[in-house]
């Protein structure tokens, strides 16, 4: 198993953001993680790469206990997040970014050769490789934000709501590229508004209600019922 | 000619009347003119009024400015010269008109013999008569309105070359880019060797400066020199990783007071060598970085600005407090501090000393350069721009954050040392909340996470207060005014720190292409 997520609770002061979430994620899955507003989505993945902690249960990666596990340390076992809201480094350079994702690596032709790689995944970054990262559309700075992502060579892709706000044609491009992403090999825990696009990549899904996982099933299946059709999908 | 834009530069030249007006009330008149005199190689008494010709270089700017500002309008008109020039005369000519209509007021109350200075504590008949150019009321008067007329001409003019000259260069930039590449000039910019020619010539300066310039102005530019080790450290602190952090006094201050403690005779009689000292002292600073840094390392933003602030206060107030009396004397502070020895022999000198800070600040240059270049200074940049994006891609925030406290700490240390070490003297006063002030100041003015910056801005505020002496109580709000001009004028520092900024991909794909259909990984 790669991932195991046991029993988890998260507060925030007295805020009880997450009360005993349990889920998995096997070898070469896409995960995906649906829910409204608030339920505890983002909460989860800051917590599996620790930039949160929580205060009850366990997360196993690949057998062991990462709980204690500094965030640093999350990155070189090969779990990387893309934070939600495409936070990129404004003041950087595309290239500088990039650089970043890569930043616990040192060996330069590697990085040079991966730069080269996520510029063919996302030709529009080539372009704008000298641009400031702040300075580029909200579109471009999302597809920076997974690139410098990628940078880090993740074995699991942690990615934070990668549709939001951005025109419906480039999600789909961005989607093709998670696909695409997840066919070369790595994992990818997916959270998403847009349950539609994001069930339909997925193999899996856990759906989140107020801190809570209250359905899972296989995507497919969760495409279907009526409940998620109902709350997500807009009506069914 | 359309009347609202008429409109627009009276009103434009009537709040410059006003300002004439506002600085001949406070005195200011008289002090530029004084000013412009030093400037000029001339000599002024103290309380003497400067000469008109002064004065009249003083309102030529003024002048200048006002027709250049009236003249610009709206950034997007093309200017034509009669436009440029009704513009400047109308507003030279209100201008001047309301400034001579002061003039008959005040002139006239002064001829009647009434004290003006009973209400304006400025207003001797001696500045009035100033005012008019020792001219008669009329005279007087009518010189205002003839010289502030001509000047804002001369500023429409100005400011009609200057957009000239700027469509010209906007159309012409990339010929003069290639020209200049291949002429001499480009071959210059870039090459190795003018820049060693030119810091050879800095070198030389360095070292033949502190031999001839005399022993006021090395001490004045030692404490330019302190002030720039200072910079560097806050500005690794402030300006590379992020962290607002007010109280750096605190690390001056434990640099100089352990250098002081190590090698004064008195309190504790311990006479080290200097050299071991000044190494203790830088880290004691640096050790005292990382044991204030361990418990606000969580604080962000403004929580951190306060709670440091704090530290550098309580420094302070224990030093000067009965409870460290013996250990460090109080408010008298510690006397009789050792300088500087090597090879046995002692090298107090104010040129000796200046050599030593020039060398201090070279290598402290050298450090921070290499820091901020390396990968640590990549780190650093990633936690000011946004943390927890940074602690995402595997940076440990926590020891980078410690790393800028304890290093920017380190070069306090070395400037506390060294100052404590050429007065020969510390006291608590040395190590007030206006050193934390003026040193984060300069960072800001000097351009966040620029080293040059940080020496410019040392030059400006600890060396230019210095020339506006003369100004005597003036000084400071002179010296603000400056400030906030400089400000307006480079809101970034006076040298920011050189990061890319938006650069428009040059050659096939200039043209900026819709975002979906390039974007992704169709191609
Ligand atoms: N730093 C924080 N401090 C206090 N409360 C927080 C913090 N972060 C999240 N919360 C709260 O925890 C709950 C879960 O938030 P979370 O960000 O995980 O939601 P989400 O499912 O990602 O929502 P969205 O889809 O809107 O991003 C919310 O009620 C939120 O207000
Ligand atoms: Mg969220």
């Amino acid at each position: 198993m790669m991932l195991e997520v046991e029993n988890l609770n998260v507060h925030y002061g007295a805020i009880h953001a997450l009360k005993g979430v349990t889920f998995h994620l096997q070898e070469g899955e896409i995960v995906a993680l649906i829910g409204a507003n608030g339920a505890g989505k983002s909460t989860t993945l800051n917590t599996i790469s620790r930039l949160n902690k929580p205060t009850a249960g366990d997360i196993r990666y690949r057998g062991a206990s990462i709980v204690e596990t500094p965030p640093q340390d999350i990155v070189t076992k090969g779990i990387v997040q893309v934070p939600e809201g495409r936070r990129i480094f404004p003041k950087m350079s595309v290239v500088e970014n990039l650089e970043m994702g890569a930043y616990i690596f040192s060996d330069r032709q590697r990085i040079e050769a991966d730069i080269e790689m996520v510029f063919g995944k996302f030709p529009r970054l080539r372009e704008r490789r000298k641009q400031l990262g702040g300075t580029l559309s909200g579109g471009e700075q999302q597809m920076l934000a997974i690139a410098r992502g990628l940078m880090a060579r993740p074995q699991l892709l942690l990615l934070d709501e990668p549709s939001m706000g951005l025109a419906p044609i480039i999600v789909e491009q961005i989607f093709d590229i998670i696909r695409e992403i997840n066919q070369q090999g790595t994992s990818i825990l997916l959270v998403e508004q847009n349950a539609q696009m994001a069930l339909s990549i997925a193999d899996r899904g856990y759906v989140f209600e107020t801190g809570k996982i209250v359905l899972e099933g296989d995507a497919g299946d969760l495409l279907e019922d009526p409940m998620v059709k109902e709350a997500y999908l807009g009506g069914g | 000619m359309n009347k609202q834009s008429l409109q627009k530069s009276a009103g434009s030249g009537l709040v410059f009347g006003i300002i004439v007006i506002f600085l001949a009330l406070i005195g200011f008149t008289v002090v530029f003119s004084g000013l412009i005199q030093k400037v000029l190689g001339q000599s002024l008494g103290v309380g003497q009024i400067p000469s008109i010709s002064n004065f009249f270089i003083f309102l030529g700017f003024l002048g200048i400015w006002n027709g250049w500002r009236a003249s610009r309008q709206d950034k997007h008109e093309t200017l034509t010269l009669a436009k440029v020039l009704m513009r400047a005369a109308v507003a030279g000519l209100s201008a001047g008109v309301l400034v001579m209509l002061y003039g008959f007021v005040v002139g006239g109350l002064d001829a009647r013999g009434t004290d003006m200075r009973k209400y304006l504590s400025m207003l001797s008949s001696d500045s009035i008569k100033f005012f008019l150019f020792n001219q008669s009321l009329v005279l007087g008067g009518l010189i205002h309105v003839g010289f502030s007329t001509l000047m804002a001409l001369v500023g429409g003019l100005l400011a009609f070359g200057s957009e000239r000259s700027q469509q010209q260069v906007r159309t012409n930039r990339t010929k003069i880019q290639k020209w200049s590449q291949s002429t001499w000039l480009g071959k210059v910019q870039g090459n190795p060797y003018v820049t060693y020619v030119l810091m050879g010539i800095v070198l030389l300066l360095l070292v033949l400066l502190p031999r001839t310039w005399g022993a006021y102005w090395n001490y004045v530019m030692g404490t330019v020199g302190i002030y720039v080790l200072l910079g560097l450290g806050l500005n690794i602190i402030v300006g590379l990783s992020g962290q607002l952090v007010l109280g750096y006094v605190a690390f001056f201050a434990i640099g100089a007071y352990t250098f002081a403690l190590t090698t004064s005779p008195e309190p504790h009689n311990l006479v080290w060598n200097f050299w071991i000292a000044l190494a203790v002292s830088v880290v004691a600073a640096a050790l005292s970085g990382i044991l204030i840094g361990l418990p606000i390392l969580r604080l962000r933003g403004d929580y951190l600005a306060i709670v440091t602030l704090g530290f550098g206060e309580i420094i302070r107030i224990l030093l000067k407090s009965d409870i460290l009396k013996d250990f460090t004397m109080g408010p008298r502070g510690v006397r009789n501090i050792a300088g500087p020895t090597l090879f046995g022999r002692s090298f107090t000198s104010d040129v000796d000393f200046m050599y030593l800070i020039i060398l201090a600040v070279l290598l402290s240059i050298f450090l921070a350069k290499r820091w901020q270049e390396s990968s640590i200074g990549r780190a650093w940049l990633a936690i000011s721009q946004d943390e927890t994006v940074a602690q995402a891609t595997g940076v440990d925030t926590q020891k980078y954050k410690l790393l800028a406290l304890s290093l920017g700490a380190a070069f306090a240390g070395l400037g506390g040392a060294l100052f404590a070490s050429r007065n020969q003297f510390t006291g608590p006063e040395d190590h007030a909340l206006m050193v934390s002030i003026n040193v984060l100041v300069l960072v800001i003015v000097g351009g966040m996470g620029s080293i040059p910056g940080v020496v410019l801005g040392a030059f400006t505020l600890k060396g230019l207060p210095e020339i506006l002496r003369e100004l005597e109580s003036y000084r400071l709000l002179v010296f603000g005014a400056l400030l906030v001009v400089m400000m307006i004028i480079r809101p970034e520092g006076l040298w920011p720190a050189r990061r890319p900024k938006l650069e428009v991909p040059v050659g096939q794909d200039n043209e900026p292409v819709p975002l979906p259909a390039t974007a992704g990984g169709e191609k």
